[in-house]
């Protein structure tokens, strides 16, 4: 069986077994390696893609099941030269990273997040980031860094809107 | 790990729940969101080599909610799920198991029909939910539909998932509130060691299941006699609860058996309270 | 030396900047390439045999079946790779030879073209091990007439002299200072004691532990996740029988180490199969072996006892430390010694004697985790500590006022330590707090809790050395064998001082990645030494530069060398910054007149000075730089159902001068989560096969997002340090006293002597039943001295 999906915006094929998590597929066949293999059992996140705009673990995701799908991983986020995401920039500004594995997982899981809950608390950055484990950096400066991204995205936001009255 | 070796394995997704039942009678496993089934390496257990995916069968991935009652299709994802019926009154338990259990991006993917028919996950949070609403399940099996009591599924799972599909769940809308208390050893969220869940309906009946406490979740009986139809303060509950406790805890690696009985009858005392506040902890 | 170890003014001010990393773009875009990302098509995979027994001998061993499988290129097994390594002792094999002593432990090694025929062929090995009774407990290990893990253990190469050791004692460290008996014998002093037991801590670096061995011109290459590419030179060296220059070890940025990769445990296997086989060959740890074969934090079982009077003097105290080591010694020899320093610091006493004793057992090696053996340690003189209080009727804050280590104390081998450190410190946690407010109103009506403890920890100095290239463009290439393992010591810090050093900013300083071809001797990342050790070689590296671009440039300014500056990018006339020259000037000149501009340094610890017949066993009689932290954690205990929640968390950590405020920001939060996950969740059991239970993420629980909360921190600079610019490393040490604050503020809340670690809810739980009983050592003699083998 074939399984065909987008991968990154480009048509992509895998005639192997449909079973195999995407994850395998990304790092062993296609050489993205950003998505991680770190617990393989949907616990830490590291392995989190986007399927349909929506972050997924791909360590648990058989790759029969994305056929027809568009996969976005950290290296479609922003590539080539592209600027980073917002919140790559914010993580890098604010001195977040540490050993970094856990962070294409992070940038993956949370950059959905901030699309989705512009308004969102603490605690429910907090409760969102159930599925993302950090190991290095006790993750406080993560949410705060979050945290005044969503910040400075509202304020920019209502500036727009002042000007517009 | 790699993939070019092993017998090509048989994978097919299925349009319709037809096609699907067809396919389990020729002995192909059900393959829901797979976060339980990718899994099963890890617990020594190979992949099946026929597989039917439910992912392209629509009828199995809606909720309907009626004056009566509420179909929930098997494919229904937790997070589709919480998002449906956060705002029905009475089902507060529900959603509470919906948004409670494992973390988003597993919610966004697992679904109701998978977390029913893992047979050997005793730590199901929309198990005990769904037993304090005294749900119905709907299989579909080669000689057609059948919908019988959760409870009874549960009793009888092994044997019919061999052949069956579980198609829909029903949830009738006479319970006036629930609450599902769910209790991780880490305050952050794991799997509950022990889930208390509990449902009272407008004619004053309450119902308690207690889930991950033994391997399959069940009804309280003894508690529920106890509690006679009374309207029990959370205290008075709690008291019942430690006079009723007749649960054995399942022994883990996470934790001993004595640990998720002891702590039952004050779960028992917080579901009472989220009660009395209208559902939701 | 002193002079440039301090800092000018100057030097200081260029170097102290809360520096971005430079790495992290790359690993935000998920474009780094740790060592995992760097498999190829191309290259062979290997997988282990690993054994399913505790303890055996092997008596039958076939591979020939498994040799003429699919895909199979090369099959190792002990034969092949017959040299011992280890610490202070060579007791351990490469794989499995004869005998076998713990659950997991590698039999045979075999690489195939792809890893499903690695594995498939595994399953064709016959093998027969004749099981023995496990040794599974030190308790075990330690009765009389136990089985011998190592019954050749007289046989083994002694690598450092000194420990004592008798059979299922792998080593013995031991202190005395003055007269203990007597101090114990006063009339005026109470005698308390107390027993604590913690479990193991796994490290779980989201990198698991990989490597890629080649063979190239008759030499060995590994790439490799590791935090000691020179401990993988000389391992590899001694079990495959080569010298070791014949290997050649780089580091690719690494993904998580804190301890773990400070042994060398796969590594020399890809070399060997990459010499059977001519090709490139790469294991990579499974998840699962990563946590069946973690080199844990040790299990360790102590008896602490103190001679205290009324008013609070510590009269006298002994200890006795056992210290898990499992199947073979590694570093539990060598962390033997940090009992005296960590056990035997934080407090001024009059005697004191301590054994520490690394026991043999049929389980996984334990092996380094950061702060090891002080972090169980604090926890245990922490809580003893409080018990005294609790027996004497005095305030805790105030006794440890009172009795911490001050300006001319003696620590437990005699060594006099300079300065008062920890009373201001605790002095500014309670600044801190004042600043902060507590929290009590959060317990929301559970059992609430607070306590302040302190702890000692060190400095491991120890070899580095530094080469620093100078570029016509005016840039540096720094060459070193530090190892970037996540805490940014290579990307921040070393920039920072080598560009203060030179005049120029940290983004014209490139840091090349280890290669033990490059770059001189350095025993590894770890120990909170990179800073200080690689930053002192990086000085002198740069010292000698300077001499040489200041040479140059005073033929070319006409101006004496002793009137010049490194500032700007320039070589200045001293007080006149823009003027001179430009750096790149000066070397495209020295290129053209005698070549390139170099400069080397090198840097090793200095003896401290201790008192002579005091310490027994010991690889570090005295600290050349202790490191001193307080901790104060606020909890509420769930009554119900034992959960402890950490409401909130403040730290002072001695951290003589911060570089980079953000940067060791970021480590004191990520250090205390680990030590929270260490204190409240993280649990690692034998089962009675002697296999690791928890051997993934389900079981085994590390902190989450929602577990934690913002660490609030208070960086006490000042205290003295030979460090360079008065430095000490900041990132080991922010783990050391979260067990012990945690542990007393758990204690203070309930109302029960807490002496085991982890604090999960089930423990707490039978601790507010009144169920945990005081762990009780029957192979702990009553008498100090029935427990050492001297
Ligand atoms: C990290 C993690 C954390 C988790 N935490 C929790 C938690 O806190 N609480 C909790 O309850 N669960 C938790 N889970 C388990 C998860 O809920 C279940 O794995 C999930 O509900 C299974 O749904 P699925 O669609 O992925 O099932 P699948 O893996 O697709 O299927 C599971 C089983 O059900 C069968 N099956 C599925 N659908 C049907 C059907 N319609 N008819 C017949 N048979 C069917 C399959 O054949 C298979 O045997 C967690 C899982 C992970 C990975
Ligand atoms: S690797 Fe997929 S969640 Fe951990
Ligand atoms: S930075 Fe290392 S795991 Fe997150």
């Amino acid at each position: 069986m074939t399984v065909t999906f987008q991968l990154n915006g480009e048509r992509c094929r895998f005639h192997e077994d449909p079973m195999t998590p995407l994850l395998d597929v990304l790092r062993r066949e296609k050489f993205l390696t950003g998505a991680k293999a770190v617990c393989r059992e949907g616990f830490c996140g590291a392995c989190t893609v986007h399927v349909d705009g929506e972050p997924m673990m791909s360590c648990l995701k058989p790759v029969g099941l994305v056929s027809g799908c568009s996969v976005t991983t950290i290296e479609g986020l922003s590539s080539g030269d592209q600027a980073l995401h917002p919140l790559q920039a914010a993580f890098e500004a604010a001195d977040v990273v540490q050993c970094g594995m856990c962070f294409p997982g992070m940038v993956m899981s949370l950059s959905a997040f901030v699309r989705d809950n512009p308004e969102a608390t603490r605690p429910q950055i907090k409760t969102a980031m159930a599925g993302n484990i950090c190991r290095c950096t006790g993750y406080e400066r993560i949410i705060d860094a979050v945290a005044d991204y969503l910040a400075v995205q509202k304020a920019g936001s209502q500036a727009k809107e002042a000007a517009h009255v | 790990m790699d993939m070019q070796d092993g017998p090509e394995r048989i994978f097919e997704s299925a349009a319709t729940v037809a096609e699907a039942v067809a396919a389990r009678a020729s002995g192909a496993a059900v393959l829901a969101g797979g976060t339980w089934t990718m899994r099963d390496p890890r617990r020594g257990v190979t992949l099946p080599e026929r597989i039917v995916a439910l992912s392209k069968i629509a009828e199995l991935q809606s909720i309907e909610v009626f004056d009566d009652r509420i179909s929930i299709g098997a494919s229904v994802t937790h997070s589709l799920l919480a998002g449906a019926v956060s705002e029905i009154v009475g089902l507060e338990g529900l959603a509470a198991a919906a948004t409670g259990a494992a973390n988003p991006a597993i919610r966004r993917v697992a679904t109701v029909g998978g977390n029913l028919c893992a047979t050997e996950f005793a730590a199901a949070d929309l198990v005990p939910a769904l037993l304090a609403l005294d749900a119905e399940v709907e299989l579909a099996l080669a000689d057609g539909p059948r919908l019988l009591p959760l409870s009874e599924f549960l009793k009888a799972r092994a044997a019919l998932l061999k052949t069956a599909l579980l198609t829909r769940v029903i949830v009738r809308r006479d319970v006036i509130a629930s609450a599902h208390i769910r209790l991780p050893l880490r305050k952050a969220g794991d799997y509950p060691v022990a889930i208390v869940s509990v449902a009272r309906s407008s004619d004053g009946t309450v119902r308690v299941a207690v889930g991950s406490v033994e391997p399959v979740a069940r009804r309280w009986t003894a508690l529920e006699a106890a509690l006679g139809g009374k309207v029990a303060t959370a205290e008075e509950a709690q008291a019942l609860a430690e006079k009723t406790n007749d649960f054995i805890g399942r022994d883990g690696i996470e934790t001993e058996g004595w640990y998720r009985r002891e702590v039952l009858p004050a779960l028992v005392r917080r579901a009472f309270a989220a009660l009395r506040k209208g559902g939701a902890a | 030396m002193s002079e440039t170890l301090s800092g000018t003014t100057h030097e200081v001010s260029a170097t102290v900047m809360d520096l971005p990393r430079r790495d992290a773009r790359d690993k935000l875009r998920g474009r780094t390439r740790y060592t995992v990302d760097r498999v190829r098509p191309d290259m062979l995979h290997a997988v282990l045999l690993r054994s399913g027994v505790p303890a055996g001998r092997i008596v039958r061993l076939d591979v020939e079946a498994a040799r003429h499988a699919s895909g199979v290129r090369a099959i190792a097994t002990g034969q092949d790779a017959p040299g011992l390594y280890g610490i202070g002792i060579a007791d351990h094999p490469l794989l499995a030879i004869d005998t076998i002593r713990y659950h997991g432990e590698p039999i045979v090694a075999i690489a195939a073209e792809t890893e499903t025929e690695a594995r498939a062929a595994l399953a064709l090995v016959e093998l027969e091990i004749e099981p023995l009774a496990p040794v599974l407990t030190m308790g075990e290990a330690l009765a009389k007439d136990a089985r011998l893990v190592h019954d050749g253990w007289r046989d083994y190469e002694v690598l450092t002299e000194g420990g004592a050791r008798e059979g299922n004692i792998a080593w013995e460290a031991r202190t005395t200072r003055g007269d203990v008996d007597a101090a114990f014998a006063r009339p005026d002093v109470k005698i308390v004691e107390t027993t604590i037991r913690v479990g193991r801590q796994s490290h779980v670096p989201f990198e698991p532990r990989t490597a890629i061995g080649s063979w190239e011109n008759g030499r060995a290459h590994i790439e490799t996740s590791t935090q000691v590419p020179w401990t993988v030179r000389n391992v590899t060296g001694r079990v495959l029988q080569l010298p070791p220059g014949r290997v050649r070890v780089t580091v690719p940025p690494v993904g998580g180490g804190f301890g773990l990769k400070f042994d060398a445990t796969i590594e020399p296997i890809t070399a060997l199969l990459a010499r059977i086989t001519g090709r490139t060959v790469v294991i990579e740890n499974t998840r699962q072996e990563e946590m069946a074969t973690c080199l844990c934090r040790e299990n360790a079982e102590i008896l602490i006892r103190s001679a205290v009077t009324a008013d609070g003097e510590i009269a006298g105290r002994e200890a006795v430390v056992l210290m898990d080591c499992g199947a073979y010694g590694g570093e539990q020899i060598f962390l033997s010694t940090m009992t005296a320093h960590t056990l035997g610091g934080n407090y001024r006493v009059g005697a004191m004697r301590l054994v520490s004793r690394a026991v043999y057992t049929n389980t996984p090696p334990n092996g380094a985790f950061r702060a090891c053996n002080g972090v169980y340690n604090t926890f245990a003189l922490e809580r003893h500590t409080d018990e005294i209080c609790q027996a004497l009727g005095l305030d805790p804050l105030a006794f440890r006022k009172k009795n911490v280590l001050g300006d001319g104390d003696l620590g437990a081998t005699g060594q006099v330590f300079e300065g008062n450190v920890l009373r201001p410190m605790l002095e500014r946690m309670d600044a801190l707090r004042a600043v902060t407010g507590t929290v009590e109103d959060k317990a929301d009506g559970r059992l609430y809790g607070r306590a302040t403890t302190v702890g000692t920890w060190f400095v491991f100095v120890g070899p580095s050395a530094a080469t620093i290239n100078m570029n016509a463009d005016g840039s540096a290439t720094l060459v070193t064998s530090g190892v970037e393992i996540g805490s940014g010591t290579m990307m921040q810090s070393l920039p920072q001082i080598v560009a203060g050093q030179l005049g120029l900013t940290p983004d014209q300083v490139v840091v090349r990645e280890a290669d033990t071809d490059s770059a001189g001797l350095d025993v590894g990342v770890g120990g909170g030494r990179t800073t200080v050790s690689i930053g002192a070689a990086s000085i002198g590296a740069a010292e000698e530069l300077r001499n040489k671009l200041f040479g140059f440039a005073s033929e070319l300014l006409q101006t004496r060398p002793e009137d010049l500056e490194l500032v700007g990018g320039r070589v200045a006339i001293k007080g006149r910054p823009g003027s001179g020259i430009a750096v790149s000037a000066v070397v495209q000149h020295a290129q053209s007149v005698s070549g390139p501009v170099t400069g080397t340094g090198s840097f090793t610890g200095k003896p401290v000075p201790f008192m002579s017949g005091c310490a027994f066993g010991h690889m570090i009689e005295a600290l050349e730089i202790p490191v001193f932290v307080v901790h104060e954690a606020e909890v509420a205990v769930d009554p119900d159902t034992g959960h402890v929640e950490v409401l909130a968390y403040r730290v002072v950590q001695d951290v003589g001068r911060a570089l980079n405020r953000r940067a060791i920001m970021g480590q004191i939060q990520g250090g205390v989560v680990q030590g929270l996950g260490y204190a409240l969740h993280e649990a690692v059991t034998i089962a009675p096969d002697g296999r690791i239970r928890e051997d993934g993420f389900e079981t085994y629980r590390v902190p989450l997002a929602g577990d934690v909360v913002p660490v609030v921190a208070d960086l006490y600079e000042g205290a003295p340090s030979s460090g360079p610019l008065g430095t000490k490393g900041a990132g080991e040490v922010p783990i050391l006293g979260v067990a012990a604050a945690i542990g007393c503020a758990v204690a203070n809340a309930t109302g029960k002597l807490v002496r085991e670690l982890p604090l999960t809810p089930p423990r707490v739980l039978s601790l507010l039943k009144g169920r945990e009983r005081a762990p009780e050592f029957p192979h702990i003699a009553a008498s100090f001295e029935a427990n050492t083998l001297a």
